[in-house]
């Protein structure tokens, strides 16, 4: 004799439990590590070396044609050959990294948990030409189910941003942010629905700009992903298709946009702590090929 | 009734007709159609991609 099963119950939402939300400038974060790998064309090679657990020192050269902006729609590009030193330290409370270039140019990234929930991050660029140098300071807390975070910037810039779990898939955020020496304000809104399989995720803000992302994620080792970029002010719009494979010995990203854009990305792992990297872009429409190899050593 | 109608086949012609709108209105369609069908694509077809 058949018997009966009845229906399963739909799980019930404790709205008081929601999962805390992904940080503000991460909305587009799957979309983005998918869609935008770091092209280079030329010759890259990095070294770093672990002197101790915490601390780290890095070599990395860069030989290749690099882009000038230019008012004429031809890309013009200047060969230049740079050597840039860094060095790391990670704590699990504190993180330092400091990066200098042989033209004089010093980067350093702060990252400092001050308590359980409030983290203090900190980033300069520092460079020989005047008024190019930048800092900014951002203080981040993060709640039960929301993340709110200040920013405080060279040139008068402010910000605050603040995101919140409405749902366990759905976080909904806003942001706004003055711009002292532009005498410039902005406000910003945006959304994020995430599943298992998906996620998917808008940004509006008053500057003009619509960002509109989606990823599938196929399995574990594959995921699709799309993006569209429109500036209702500039009335410039860019849309990319593309694809992760991460594998065990490589991942490999391509992508092809609506520009006429196609690019791939691939890092094969050779041996232990041996990388190597193929980098390819190519641009139909303004004829501008770029190719890139290199190599990376060390974690 | 007639003025809405018209003011609406005014804004057609200014966007489909005018050579420099065209263009940008290309451009977006073809960035909204490639967006849009990719998500279409991707939801009903991804698995075969799958390995």
């Amino acid at each position: 004799m058949a018997t009966h099963i009845p229906p399963p119950e739909p799980e019930k939402v404790d709205y008081m439990d929601l999962p805390c939300p992904i940080p503000y400038e991460e909305i587009h974060r799957e979309a983005f590590m998918s869609l935008k790998p770091e092209h280079f064309e030329g010759l890259r090679f990095d070294f770093t070396k672990g002197l101790n657990q915490k601390f780290s020192l890095s070599h990395s050269i860069v030989m290749g044609p690099t882009e000038v902006p230019s008012q004429s729609a031809e890309t013009i590009k200047i060969p230049t050959a740079n050597y840039e030193f860094g060095a790391n330290f990670i704590d699990p409370k504190v993180m330092l990294f400091g990066r200098i270039l042989t033209d004089g140019r010093l980067s350093a990234r702060v990252k400092c948990d001050l308590s359980e929930n409030l983290t203090l991050k900190a980033n300069a660029q520092l460079t020989n030409e005047p008024h190019m140098s930048h800092g900014m300071f951002n203080f981040d807390y993060k709640g039960t189910d929301y993340r709110t975070q200040f920013q405080l910037g060279n040139g008068g810039l402010l910000g605050a941003n603040y995101i919140q779990s409405v749902t366990p898939h759905l976080s909904l955020g806003g942001e706004v942010f003055w711009a002292g020496q532009h005498r410039k304000s902005g406000l910003g809104y945006a959304a994020r629905y995430n599943t298992d399989k998906m996620v998917a995720s808008g940004q509006i803000a008053s500057t003009g700009m619509v960002a509109l992302s989606y990823v599938q994620k196929v399995s574990e080792k594959v995921s699709l992903a799309t993006d569209m970029m429109y500036n209702y002010m500039s009335r410039d719009v860019t849309a990319s298709v593309g694809y992760d494979y991460i594998l065990r010995q490589c991942r490999l990203r391509g992508k092809i946009d609506s520009n006429g854009c196609t690019s791939a990305f691939l890092e094969e792992r050779l041996n232990m702590g041996l990388n190597f990297i193929l980098s390819a872009e190519i641009d139909h429409k303004k004829k501008d090929y770029k190719f890139g190899f290199g190599l990376t050593v060390g974690e | 009734m007639g003025d809405a109608l018209d003011k609406i086949k005014g804004f057609w012609r200014s966007q489909v007709y005018d050579e420099e709108n065209w263009a940008t209105n290309a451009k977006l369609l073809r960035a909204v159609g490639l967006f849009a069908g990719s998500i279409i694509l991707m939801r009903n077809f991804g698995d075969l991609m799958a390995i």
